[in-house]
């Protein structure tokens, strides 16, 4: 029996008395992409959020290769070396330049010397076809631009897991398509991602598996052809059918 | 840096910028010609003179020529009658130039020390200021509340009497007369470092609010992007917020640097002779007060053009597209 590479179980958050999550349980497997749908305020983000820790769980589970995540011992900047994060604003250092962007975590975190940061930055900078615009800093860059270096800066640390927190809606929808690409080839690389996302685009051709989180649970988890075409739910045939409502009108 | 792209690329906003310079160009010879008087009377009084054994504060500036414009002008507004009266103030000014040679090299000496106040003072300052700015926002409930305190304690009172409290109420200037070095040679004596402490204490406090609110406008997803590549929060300041916190804050730190080099004059009242206290000895000698302290505020004006002209050089050369205002 292999161990999941990440495995959520039971999962609970709330902020104050209102409860965000209610008990969710999630695993990945290496190489496994899973996109996290649902309507707006289901939880989708802040599950996100609590497998790096930058939100805190009330209770439950969450492993990643068979380490305790949320535990008090956990060092949080050790985990957050395995597991990188896309955000939907980009959130790139502005006063960094692309390639400084991508080499401040290798250089600070990882302690790997300047020249070898700067190599292995420019290599993830030419994966994201970025490697022209190295020297730019973020506010000459476009948006799909910006968020790929942001996914540039997350591969430089080499993480295990990487996180999307929709990492394309914040983009004019000209911009969507190059980030959606770099994303698939990911995929096909066979880095392990969870993703935050409604490309309904990047969901049928990348992903393993789609989870339907409605009202912090989860409604329906399979793979796309199966939850697509075959919904079980009644909620998630509703909300598929008002998001295709929505990209026929977009 | 970034500079490369903007030197090159022909953008019609640069051509304004050296049209500028061309129109502030009679300043900048003003104050290229008064730095190279400052320095050069630096350099022989400081250096030259100890070396080749010369009197120091010898005048650059003959006296002799002014005396004898002035006598011609002034037999000629004698003949004019009262139509002359224009010219015997020109004449009055023109003897007093003939003074202020003899005045001008000690007022030297005083910028010397007015600059090193000035300096030491922003520079202690700021390195007091700025862990006091990040305890501001980043810090603990107690240690917020300690650091507003100092803050408010500081800003709150006039900086005369916290001079003054250094001054005569502790034993500061014992302790520092006790300190081996203080007043030999080149290094000034207690009165200067009392001075120099009470200004640190009270530009920290000014220096740290104007930090705080250049951190506090630094987007927040700045400091998240860095914890989640595994930054410590504190990692994550020093090498995210705080380089683009201080740019931001430049342009009111600018504005403490110049009020510093004014407020440094208050130095005088607890005996250092710095450029204002220098001007007012010499003016309770020769009564030219207004002679005297319309010469000094031209000199203050140096100093603090300068310093403006200084901070604009350091903040273009900073800039970085997307942090702070970029100027066209």
């Amino acid at each position: 029996m292999t161990q999941p590479l990440l495995s959520i179980d039971d999962l609970h958050k709330s902020y104050g008395s209102e409860e965000v999550l209610e008990g969710v349980g999630l695993e990945m497997d290496q190489g496994d992409v899973t996109v996290l749908i649902g309507p707006s305020g289901s939880g989708k983000s802040t599950l996100l959020r609590c497998v790096n820790r930058l939100t805190e769980i009330n209770s439950g589970q969450i492993a990643l290769d068979g380490q305790d995540v949320t535990g008090a011992n956990t060092d949080v900047n050790e985990l957050r070396k395995q597991v990188g994060m896309v955000f939907q604003d980009f959130n790139l250092f502005a006063h960094l330049t692309a390639l400084e962007n991508v080499t401040l975590g290798p250089k600070k975190v990882l302690g790997m010397d300047a020249a070898d940061a700067e190599e292995a930055g420019r290599t993830h900078l030419e994966q994201v076809g970025l490697l022209e615009q190295a020297d730019s800093y973020p506010a000459e860059l476009s948006g799909g631009q910006k968020q790929r270096v942001g996914i540039a800066r997350a591969l430089a640390m080499d993480p295990e897991l990487l996180l999307f927190d929709e990492p394309t809606s914040a983009l004019d929808p000209e911009l969507v398509g190059e980030v959606v690409e770099v994303m698939r080839d990911l995929a096909a690389e066979g880095i392990t991602m969870l993703v935050v996302s409604h490309e309904m685009d990047f969901a049928r051709s990348a992903a393993s598996d789609i989870v339907f989180l409605d009202d912090g649970e989860i409604v329906e988890h399979g793979p796309p052809e199966q939850l697509f075409q075959n919904p079980t739910a009644e909620r998630t045939e509703q909300f598929l059918s008002r998001l295709h409502a929505h990209e026929e009108t977009a | 840096m970034s500079t490369a792209e903007s030197t090159t690329s022909p953008n019609p906003g640069l051509r304004d910028r050296v049209g500028t310079v061309f129109t502030v160009r009679p300043l900048t010879v003003g104050l290229a010609l008064f730095w190279v008087w400052v320095l050069a009377r630096w350099t022989t009084d400081f250096v030259l003179a100890g070396v080749f054994g010369l009197d120091r504060g010898t005048p650059f500036i003959p006296a002799a020529p002014f005396l004898t414009t002035a006598d011609t002008v002034g037999s000629l507004a004698a003949s004019l009658g009262a139509v002359g009266a224009p010219l015997v103030w020109f004449a009055e000014t023109l003897r007093f130039a003939a003074d202020a040679t003899a005045y001008l090299p000690a007022m030297a000496h005083g910028i010397w020390t007015t600059v090193l106040l000035t300096v030491f003072s922003v520079c202690f300052g700021f390195a007091l200021a700025l862990p006091l700015s990040v305890v501001r926002v980043y810090g603990g409930r107690w240690a917020r509340w300690l650091a507003l305190s100092y803050t408010e304690l500081i800003r709150g009172t006039p900086l005369l009497a916290q001079l003054f409290v250094l001054y005569f109420a502790t034993s500061l200037t014992q302790v520092l007369r006790g300190v081996p070095g203080i007043g030999v040679g080149f290094i000034p004596a207690q009165a200067f470092w009392v001075a120099v402490i009470s200004f640190t204490l009270n530009s920290a406090a000014y220096q740290s609010e104007y930090l705080r609110a250049s951190l506090e406008s630094v987007d927040g997803g700045q400091l998240t992007a860095a914890r989640a590549i595994g930054l410590s929060k504190l990692e994550g300041i020093r090498y995210v917020v705080v380089p683009q916190g201080l740019r931001l804050a430049l342009p009111s730190w600018t504005n403490e640097l110049v009020y510093l080099i004014k407020y440094s004059s208050l130095a005088s009242f607890i005996t250092v002779q710095e450029l204002y206290g220098r001007t007012s000895t010499i003016a309770n000698e020769t009564y030219q007060y207004t002679e005297l302290f319309v010469l000094v505020a031209i000199l203050y004006l140096a100093l603090v053009v300068s310093a403006s002209a200084l901070m604009d050089r350091v903040e273009s050369h900073t800039a970085t597209a997307g942090v702070g205002h970029t100027r066209q």
